[in-house]
């Protein structure tokens, strides 16, 4: 029997303000319609699933800062949404978010057993991190308005990465990426 | 959960009846009326115990009902567990065995008959084949308790206490037959109530054993005695350690059944109903089928006992059996057992599921949900209607909605609201494995919101029942198709098709359920702080209340969200945008105008997605919704952002009063592209600081701005200062309100249309009026076009970014940073101010003028007005003209300030001058002040701004003179009166009306002033005045000059000394006051300056001197001198006074009188003795002895003939001499004499030498 084992099903990029800096969202299931792979949810339901994490992420700092606990890196699970999307974080020193949602039955496995859930967010990191190696980059760049919107990621190749990040990850599978 | 059977949830606890406490009617617990004609009655004919201590213990039990308690093992301070029945004396057992049908034929062999409740009964609804119901655990649950608690009182009247025990014994007994008759195994328990205290039992202890040995009760199990005197904490204490011992009957109760129904299951065959089924099918209950219903019992009676891990094992088995070969698979789907298996289903799973949460296993627990739900999906598929259907998504919801409920009754401390956390750790057993995360276990919320997402899907499946399905059935045709199709659905504690979704009429309100379900999910988020997961569920929820059209209670809850949403400071566009649009929605069928303009005010900005076929513009925004009146909006950016954003900028940093500096204001619309030009009505820019604010107002042009808008438009409208009624502002914050009725306003006029995407730039030119720093702190733009009025605010932002200074036609340049600020440095005045005729130095005493001259160096004409304020200690009043004399003004304030402000001057032509003259009123004392002169001037070209000019002087006043004074004795001519006129004597009786007139004695001074000049300049001296202030000690005194100036005065140069005389009279008003008394003097100079008109008031400069005593008490000797020539020494006549201005030639003879004045009320007697000297020959006594009446004075005179050369001082030698106190008086010289020691010195005047004696006399 083909077991289901755990896919990305979206990544989200979330900056120091709490404002959305990238999204990916990958197709973990098939459209009854036309037999397609899709993603689970419309990119609305991925936009407000990220930005329900925030609240668990002000929530852990506040609990390390009452608790003077290093605050920093993976934060783990942040929640399941139901019996199939959980939410994993880590948060960058400089406050920066990378939420990958998880679908327990993304992907269709003849045979395997899946081996459980590894990291995603040191490969992310190291995408974004090459990305603010790009000089033009600045994470910083129209945040200081306060009000004014803080850029959105726009940088094909981190896209393209995050992509692939998502696509090629498999549960415990780290070191293939 | 209230879906279920009531009850077949529940977890359980051991039943006890408490009887015997309460009076008041109760409930019956059989209400069945079948069952009820049938009910064993128990019944004990004691009356009930009344009185404090038993309703106090009956609360107390009450209290310890474990219905309400949560399901889980924490509640451990007590160690028992009850769902406790109170009743008055009697209460009715369900039957044994149940009746044969009525119907029934007797057979030859009498039937076996069997509970009611069993499926063997023909009366059963589970007749034949059932399984197990909800009314098998009502029955252990509520009707048949595993204890009956009897209270029962003991009297402690010695004469009926034989009487009274007999009938408890009886009664006891009674009720303890009753019980065992019924057949059921309750128990008895019985506790007799005393009142006496506990140490009081002694005399009552073998009545008690006699009622336990008749009623053969253990003391320790079943029989309690309970003395009720006792404080309340002590009754509780013992009433509780009644129910932990009743508690251990009550679990052996369930155990002894518990035990017989596996007795029953190991006999492994199954029973025989009382009668073999005949009607339908013949089908009876399968052996399997039997070891399902006793495990699920043996489960139930071990939840009894509260033995969850004994229960648990007891359901896993049963479920395991359910689902296992015989039971429910042999069912088809169509029967109704085919659902009462399904609900057995989901009941063994609850409990299973609340076994596993009362041990603490919630990961399990969350497995344990997922296995049933795969399970019974896995069975439908294989054995029922399939899993696509709304029936399965009913099942799913409630489900779902089970696990939160169960979660909730939980109350794991890990998951409470106050901890924050989401999801509960798993429990150790299974901590190390690789759990999948929702098999943590997370808060009710998470499972609300799944519930609600089934219902949202069994919707979808509702939509799709085709509409033959959806029509009611017809119930004159009972056609088996019909009938068929109808099961084609499930329809498991859910509606038919037809009434699902009917074709016509109202089905089930599927929005409705999943809104509950959500707003319990928001709660839920909300209580642990997840407000952006609250905000997520509220949106799923307002698009529920979209589809029901409850508009009003989309407006009520999503307003608030839409406020202050973090999604929209967040830069979440997507979701402001899809909340927005909701909202939108609602408040245009709502009527909410503002709302409806403030959203589609938002929603133009070209970060949101443009939604097809919509109309972008603002000034059509109302259309199609109803308003009642035209609605006045207010927002600003810190609340919503829109499509408008304002910058603006000095040209310059920095900018001089009465200067205009340029500046621009840039308005860019990021609109979404295609949306219509957006016309302002107003745009206001608010200063901060010394700057007034700036009107721009909408005037059409001609030029066809929108016909091809441009990217960047630059215009430069004029601005004229206009003042503007505050009352007509919109907004009256203006603090200035109360002031100021009007404030001046900068208005321009110019075309306030902005097209998409473009930026408009008006550049200006702002006068600078005042001094200081202004800012543009705000942008406020007014739209009216007719429907409605919107006011947008936008605050200028002070960022580190650089200002951008747009030149046409698209040419930026950068300029400066911090471009909202300017610093106005103040207009340098041209204006100057001199002080003029100031003179070298002021006195004290004469008034000073001050003349100050304005010069108008402007290139124009100005208008003047002076603030003149002085500072120093005690100011004086001032007065300030101006040289025209048209006003003349007085100060205002006293001590350190005073001032006068707004002195007209005039207007002042250019490069001419105005005088103004400050008149100081004088000043008594020596002292410093500063003279400020403010002089406010606008130029007439420039009426607007305020020049300042300031000019400070400092006033050094001194004294012009300072004088020195000596007082010193004359004799006074008159003769003091004499007790030997009797005259005087009685003047002094018979005049009454004459109490002023002075009566006493007279004494006569001089007063010697010596003042010198010390000015810096000549001072003319034109009169000297002595004025008597004051006196102290009854006495009149009076000054009057010794000589006279000369007409023009005295001349005195500085530095220079001159003295004046003047003459004391001093009497005393009384005779008998004999008290000494002085006189205050005041000595004043008038004087003028040497440049004064002689006609003008001279100045005054006044000292006041101290006090002198004017008359003496004490005895005194004056000497006095007269010059006589030698030819007539007896006539008196030719005696001249020694004057100064004497000048006759060479006296021969002097006269010397030696008066003696006794002012006191002693008879004195004075020895007086003159000493013969080489310097004069003299006549009168050499030595004599002299009496002196009380008040009287004698003189004694002696003539002396100087030998000397004229021109020198003979010193004679008289001393006086009390007789009585052998004192030696002093010698007072008066005028043309002079002391030297203890003598007096006469002076012999000599030829020419009368104006160097008159110098050098000097007297003490």
């Amino acid at each position: 029997m083909a077991t289901a084992i755990p896919a990305i099903a979206c990544l989200g990029v979330i900056g120091r303000n709490n404002n959305p800096l990238h999204t990916t969202i990958l197709p973990t299931t098939t459209d009854p319609q036309t037999g397609r792979s899709a993603p689970l949810r419309t990119p609305l339901q991925f936009s407000l699933l990220l930005s329900s994490t925030l609240d668990i992420f002000e929530s852990r700092a506040r609990h390390a800062v009452a608790s003077n606990t290093l605050l920093s890196g993976d934060f783990g699970l942040l929640h399941a949404v139901d019996d199939r999307l959980a939410a994993y974080g880590f948060e960058t020193n400089t406050g920066v978010k990378f939420v990958a949602v998880v679908d327990m039955r993304g992907r269709i496995l003849s045979g395997v057993k899946p081996a459980g859930t590894g990291g995603v967010s040191s490969p992310a990191v190291t995408a974004y991190v090459r990305l603010l190696q790009n000089p033009f980059y600045d994470p910083e760049e129209g945040a200081k308005a306060g009000q004014l919107q803080q850029k959105r990621i726009t940088s094909r190749r981190f896209a393209e990465e995050m992509r692939r990040i998502g696509d090629k990850w498999v549960p415990g599978g780290v070191n293939t990426l | 959960m209230d879906d279920y059977p009531a009850g077949s949830l529940d977890h359980n606890a051991p039943l006890l009846v408490v009887s015997g406490l309460g009076t008041g009617a109760t409930k019956p617990l059989l209400a069945d009326p079948d069952l009820k004609e049938q009910g064993i009655l128990i019944r004990s004919e004691l009356p009930p115990i009344d009185g404090r201590e038993a309703k106090a213990i009956l609360h107390y039990i009450q209290e310890a009902d474990a219905t309400s308690w949560p399901w889980n093992p924490t509640e451990t301070t007590k160690k028992y567990r009850f769902k406790i029945k109170t009743i008055g004396r009697e209460f009715l057992l369900p039957p044994r065995r149940a009746r044969l049908p009525d119907d029934y034929e007797v057979p030859l062999s009498p039937p076996v008959l069997h509970s009611p409740f069993s499926p063997l009964s023909p009366g059963s609804t589970l007749y034949p084949d059932g399984l197990i119901d909800a009314r098998w655990l009502a029955k252990h649950q509520e009707l048949i308790p595993s204890i009956c608690l009897c209270f029962y009182s003991l009297t402690t009247d010695p004469s009926l206490a034989t009487l009274h025990d007999n009938r408890l014994k009886t009664d006891i007994n009674a009720v303890k037959h009753a019980l065992s008759q019924s057949g059921h195994k309750c128990r008895l328990a019985v506790v007799i109530l005393s009142d006496q205290a506990p140490g009081a039992m002694e005399p009552f202890q073998e009545r008690l054993e006699n009622i336990r040995r008749s009623t053969g009760l253990d003391p320790k199990t079943s029989l309690f005695v309970l003395p009720t005197k006792r404080s309340e904490a002590e009754l509780e204490m013992a009433a509780d350690s009644v129910l932990s011992s009743v508690f251990t009957q009550a679990t052996e109760y369930y155990r002894d059944l518990g035990r017989r129904t596996r007795k029953k299951r190991g006999r492994g065959v199954a029973p025989q109903p009382t009668i073999p089924p005949t009607s339908g099918t013949s089908h009876t209950l399968s052996l399997q089928g039997w070891n399902v219903r006793y495990d699920f019992k043996a489960a139930v009676f071990a939840e009894f006992r509260q033995d969850m891990e004994a229960a648990l094992r007891s359901y896993e088995q049963a479920y395991e059996s359910l689902f296992g070969t015989d039971v429910l698979e042999m069912v088809p789907s169509w029967s109704p057992r085919f659902n009462d298996g399904r609900l057995l289903a989901d009941v063994i799973a609850v409990r299973i599921l609340r076994c596993l949460f009362w041990t603490g296993q919630s990961t399990a627990a969350v497995r344990r949900w997922q296995a049933h739900r795969y399970k019974l999906s896995d069975f439908l598929d294989q054995r029922g209607r399939g899993t696509q259907n709304y029936g399965w998504q009913a099942w799913e919801s409630r489900w779902a909605e089970v696990m939160a409920r169960l979660v909730e009754k939980a109350e794991f401390p890990e998951l409470e609201p106050s901890s924050l956390n989401l999801f509960r750790a798993p429990e150790k057993a299974l901590a190390a494995e690789r759990l999948q995360p929702w098999e943590m276990l997370h808060h009710p919320g998470y499972w609300y919101r799944i519930a609600a997402r089934h219902t949202l899907d069994r919707r979808k499946l509702a939509y799709s029942i085709p509409e033959d399905a959806r029509k009611p059935p017809d119930p004159t045709v009972a056609s088996k198709m019909v009938v068929n199709t109808y099961n084609s659905y499930d329809t498991y504690m859910c509606p038919e098709p037809y009434e699902e979704y009917p074709l016509d009429g109202q089905g089930t309100d599927h929005a409705q359920k999943a809104i509950t379900h959500l707003n319990l999910a928001i709660g839920e988020f909300q209580r642990r702080k997840q407000k952006r997961l609250a905000m997520e569920v509220a949106l799923e929820s307002s698009i529920e209340l979209e589809r029901i059209k409850a508009w009003k209670q989309l407006l009520e809850f999503l307003t608030p969200v839409w406020r202050v949403m973090s999604f929209r400071s967040e830069n979440w566009w997507n979701l402001t945008e899809a909340l927005s649009w909701i909202l939108r929605k609602a408040a245009a069928h709502a009527g909410q105008a503002d709302l409806v303009i403030a959203i589609d005010w938002e929603l133009m900005n070209s970060r949101y997605n443009r939604r097809p076929q919509w109309q972008y513009d603002i000034n059509r925004s109302l259309e199609g919704v109803e308003v009642e009146e035209t609605p006045e909006v207010s927002l600003n950016d810190d609340a919503i952002t829109s499509f408008l954003k304002s910058s603006f900028i000095f040209k310059h940093g920095e900018g001089r009063a009465g200067q205009t500096c340029p500046a621009q204001l840039a308005i860019t619309s990021k609109a979404i592209s295609g949306s219509a030009p957006v016309v302002l009505d107003e745009i206001h820019v608010e200063f901060e600081g010394s700057l007034r604010a700036l009107h721009l107002e909408h005037e059409s042009s001609s030029k066809q701005l929108s016909s091809e808008p441009r990217a960047m438009v630059v215009t430069s409208p004029s601005l004229t200062e206009t003042k503007l009624d505050v009352a007509t502002l919109p907004d009256d914050d203006s603090e200035e309100a109360p002031s100021a009725p009007h404030i001046m306003v900068l208005k321009g006029h110019d075309d306030l249309t902005i097209a998409a995407g473009q930026t408009r730039v008006f550049e200006v030119d702002v006068p600078l009026r005042e001094a200081g720093e202004g800012k543009a702190t705000s942008v406020r733009v007014k739209l009216a076009p007719g429907a409605f009025t919107l006011n947008y605010t936008m605050k200028l932002r002070e960022d580190n970014s650089t200002g951008l200074w747009y030149v046409a036609p698209a040419k930026r340049r950068v300029t400066r940073t911090n471009p909202l600020s300017i610093k106005v440095l103040p207009r340098p005045p041209k204006m100057e101010v001199k002080f003029v005729n100031v003179l070298k130095q002021y006195y004290a005493g004469e008034p000073i003028h001050i003349e100050v001259q304005l010069i108008n160096e402007e290139d124009v004409d100005a208008n003047t007005k002076l603030d003149v304020h002085l500072y120093g200690q005690d100011v004086p009043h001032f007065k300030a003209h101006a040289e025209d004399g048209s006003e003349d003004k007085s100060s205002a304030g006293e001590g350190e300030e005073a001032k006068l402000d707004g002195l007209t001057i005039g207007k002042i032509e250019a490069s001419k001058s105005a005088k103004a003259t400050v008149v100081i009123d004088p000043i008594n004392r020596p002292t410093a002040y500063d003279l400020t002169i403010k002089a406010w001037y606008t130029l007439v070209t420039d009426p607007g701004t305020h020049i300042v000019q300031i000019v400070a002087f400092q006033l050094n006043i001194v004294n012009p003179f300072e004088a020195s004074y000596d007082l010193v004795p004359r004799l006074h001519s008159e003769p003091w009166p004499s007790v030997f006129y009797y005259e005087a004597v009685r003047e002094l009786d018979d005049s009454d009306g004459s109490f002023s007139r002075p009566r006493g004695l007279a004494q006569k001074w001089c007063l010697v002033t010596r003042f010198g000049s010390f000015a810096t300049e000549d001072l003319r001296v034109v009169d000297l005045n002595l004025q008597v202030k004051g006196t102290q000690g009854g006495v009149v005194c009076s000054a009057s000059k010794n000589q006279t100036l000369p007409d023009d005065g005295i001349l005195m140069a500085p530095k220079t000394m001159e003295e004046a005389r003047f003459d004391l009279v001093a009497q005393k008003l009384s005779l008998d006051d004999r008290n000494p008394s002085t006189a205050d003097l005041e000595f004043m100079i008038r004087w003028r300056r040497t440049s004064a008109d002689p006609a003008s008031t001279p100045n005054a400069t006044t000292f006041l001197l101290d006090p002198f005593y004017v008359t003496v008490a004490e005895p005194r000797v004056l000497a006095s001198v007269y010059y006589s020539v030698a030819s007539s020494p007896s006539s008196p006549k030719s005696t001249t006074p020694a004057t100064p201005s004497f000048s006759s030639a060479s006296p021969q003879i002097i006269i010397l009188d030696i008066t003696i004045e006794n002012p006191s009320s002693h008879f004195l007697t004075f020895g007086l003795t003159m000493e013969p000297s080489d310097e004069f020959a003299f006549s009168g006594a050499k030595t004599t002895s002299l009496n002196v009446l009380p008040v009287a004075r004698r003189t004694v005179t002696y003539r002396l003939m100087p030998v000397v050369e004229g021109g020198s001082w003979i010193k004679p030698q008289i001393v006086v001499r009390d007789k009585y106190f052998q004192k030696v008086l002093k010698i007072i010289p008066t005028e043309g004499m002079k002391r030297e020691g203890d003598n007096i010195m006469i002076w012999v005047p000599g030829q020419d030498a009368d104006d160097e004696k008159g110098e050098e006399t000097s007297e003490e």
